[in-house]
């Protein structure tokens, strides 16, 4: 029986890869032994074995209603009904704001350093908004201005540093 | 005697100049701002201000911060209380019959016995901070790269077991935290490791970065995505605001337990408010009287007096460790950790002997800020409620643009704007999928102080993993370490055992 797989399960995939990444990249520090053999590859291989095992036993784990988690299915196995349920807790999800909340926060680190802040901020703050499902977005669109515009006064005042649209200007 | 003659000669000193007093107000006003508001945490505010206090000097800074941390635990429980949805993590058992309360009218008394019982507890906490702190550093001295290294495995062990339901996932957590701690050049050998050829990653992956991506992104593209549709309501503050007479006398004996059930929580590595607050909450329920212990559920004042005073006396707790050992147990306290760095100052208990103005500095400004605290939240709370009216979009909006200012003024380069995004989205996977963040915080910051101690013993010892079990302090601690490992999932197969032959 070929079951789907779960999203815990592709998170588990993504622990061990990055073990896996981390194991082969060990390989490019220079072994120099260090005083009593303990060099600067020890830990990381500790912590790369610890991700590699951990992450394999997040795979495998099955989930018991009552008892501890286990490995192996002994039994009584309530993985999926309790997946179901915290599912049904959690509610739907509605993937277009993620993208939403993303795209804003992508696009505020490839236009800050072409537009200033105040413009990339006002920009990001209302993104948010959106992604939020703001009832009134003229609204916010002003407000997020007036706090990015703000926030760049106050900190160039506190001698902070932020770019600007125009040289020393007001932006 | 001596720690009082220290408190009063040097703390109280350093702690009532003027610029310090402005400095713990101002520490304690954005914390109570920050606790009220729901989706910030005493963690991310911290971290936010750490690029901010740079400039500022360290006894000043310190305690700033300090407020922040105490002023969320007495914020948290307005909005617990109003809205039914908590602040912040230590106040979850406050909303529940604080916020039936509120239903019910009584809004007032629960406001007044959270934030009366935050004082006690903090009050009565730092005494005890104050009498314990120099014992307990006196004591670290002796102790060796060895005994701290297996300190630090206690430390990891309670972190990741404790917290949360599944030690697994705390696992993890505290792994991705290491790994994360590994990256940059490390301090013995100057090697650098897993920077992928990247510049930027050079130095390392900055803890504002991690704070604000975990708690902050992660925490807003996990509300956009799944938490939309939950609309607060917030209860008004109608009614008298007095405690009567028998709210006091309902009120008094959770208080004391609270704060007993707090401290020694706080002080012992197992991360965080969350714990000794259900614990109170459950002594409580089971201690009332049987006419209150039917209000349960509907909104008994025990229900929310222990639990408020059991979080602020477990936030003084966490003090200790910090101060003596130089070991975060929370994940605001592991920031504060790297606030201390940043200033060259190292916690643990040589403190007491090179920094005695800001320790004791520190400890008399907990004092002041206690007062400070009860004035803001009990006189003050209509203020504070209007900050539950900002409409959430918009506070969710402003804690980005903020966390996204904090990291790139670190270096002026999108290069950590990236980073904060994808670290953003760790947080939400781990917010989906349950996974503690504590662990991982934590494991960030004491991850490269274990590794440089376990290369210290190692070099005192000529490389003999044995010494970790021949020094009797630290096999202590490792039977301990081990212990938190085993017992919880042995006692849990026993009761399920028990339940299947019943």
């Amino acid at each position: 029986m070929i079951k789907r797989v779960t999203g815990e399960q592709l998170l588990a995939i993504g622990i061990i890869l990055i073990g896996l990444v981390m194991a082969w990249q060990i390989g490019d520090i220079p072994e120099e032994a260090g005083y009593a053999g303990i060099g600067p590859r020890f830990f990381p291989s500790l912590v790369v074995a610890g991700l590699i095992v951990a992450g394999g036993a997040l795979l495998m784990q099955r989930r018991h209603r009552n008892g501890p988690d286990t490995i192996l299915s002994d039994g009584e196995d309530d993985t999926e009904q309790l997946e179901a349920e915290e599912a049904a807790e959690r509610g739907e999800a509605n993937w277009n704001m993620f993208i939403i909340a993303s795209g804003s926060l992508l696009a505020h680190m490839a236009l800050i350093g072409l537009v200033g802040f105040t413009l990339a901020g006002t920009f990001l703050c209302f993104g948010i908004c959106r992604a939020l499902e703001t009832r009134r977005p003229a609204l916010d669109l002003v407000l997020s201005f007036l706090l990015a515009i703000g926030l760049f006064h106050l900190f160039k005042a506190l001698g902070l540093n932020l770019p600007a649209l125009m040289p020393g200007g007001l932006l | 005697m001596e720690s009082l003659n220290a408190l009063f000669s040097l703390g109280f000193a350093t702690a009532l100049t003027p610029a310090n007093l402005l400095w713990a107000l101002l520490g304690c006003t954005l914390g109570t701002a920050i606790g009220v508001l729901p989706g910030v945490g005493p963690a991310v505010t911290v971290a936010l201000l750490l690029p901010v206090t740079q400039s500022v000097d360290p006894t000043g800074a310190l305690i700033m911060l300090a407020g922040v941390y105490y002023g969320a635990m007495f914020g948290g429980s307005t909005t617990s209380i109003l809205l039914n949805t908590p602040g912040e993590a230590g106040s979850i058992v406050s909303a529940l019959e604080g916020n039936r309360m509120a239903k019910a009218g009584r809004a007032g008394p629960a406001l007044s016995t959270a934030a009366i019982g935050s004082f006690v507890a903090g009050s009565i906490a730092t005494v005890l901070l104050t009498l314990l702190a120099p014992v307990l550093a006196s004591f670290a001295l002796q102790l060796g790269p060895v005994e701290t290294f297996s300190l630090m495995m206690l430390t990891f062990a309670a972190v990741s077991a404790v917290l949360g339901n599944s030690p697994l996932r705390g696992f993890i957590a505290l792994l991705l935290g290491l790994a994360m701690g590994l990256i940059g050049i490390e301090g013995q050998s100057g090697q650098s490791r897993f920077t992928f050829g990247l510049l930027p990653l050079i130095d390392g992956i900055d803890i504002v970065v991690v704070a604000m991506g975990l708690f902050a992104v992660g925490e807003t593209l996990y509300t956009a995505t799944y938490e939309n549709k939950i609309v607060g309501r917030i209860e008004s503050l109608a009614g008298s605001f007095w405690m009567s007479k028998s709210d006091w006398k309902r009120s008094w004996k959770p208080w004391l337990r609270g704060t007993a059930i707090g401290f020694p929580f706080g002080t012992i590595p197992a991360g965080g408010t969350e714990l000794p607050t259900f614990l109170s909450y459950s002594a409580e329920k089971k201690l009332a009287s049987p006419a209150a212990q039917k209000e349960f559920g509907k909104g008994a004042i025990e229900g929310v007096a222990g639990p408020e005073a059991a979080n602020n006396a477990a936030v003084t707790g966490t003090l200790v460790p910090l101060l003596t050992l130089g070991i975060p147990t929370s994940a605001t306290a592991a920031i504060m950790l790297s606030a201390f760095q940043q200033y060259n100052i190292v916690p643990g208990p040589l403190l007491f002997d090179t920094n005695p103005e800001l320790v004791w500095g520190l400890i008399a400004s907990l004092y002041i800020g206690n007062v400070m605290l009860l004035v803001l939240n009990l006189p003050l709370v209509g203020l504070w409620v209007q900050f539950l009216k900002v409409p959430r979009p918009l506070l969710y909006g402003g804690i980005i643009v903020l966390a996204t200012m904090g990291a790139y003024a670190l270096r002026q380069s999108w290069f950590d704007l990236m980073l904060l995004y994808i670290i953003g989205v760790l947080g939400f996977l781990m917010r989906r999928f349950d996974f503690p963040v504590v662990p991982l915080v934590v494991g960030l910051i004491v991850g490269p102080m274990a590794e440089k101690h376990f290369r210290r013993a190692m070099s005192i010892n000529e490389g003999d993993l044995t010494v970790f079990l021949t020094h009797p302090v630290s096999l202590i601690i490792l039977l301990v370490t081990a212990a938190i490992l085993l017992l919880p999932p042995l006692l849990k197969r026993r009761q399920a055992l028990l339940g299947c032959t019943r």
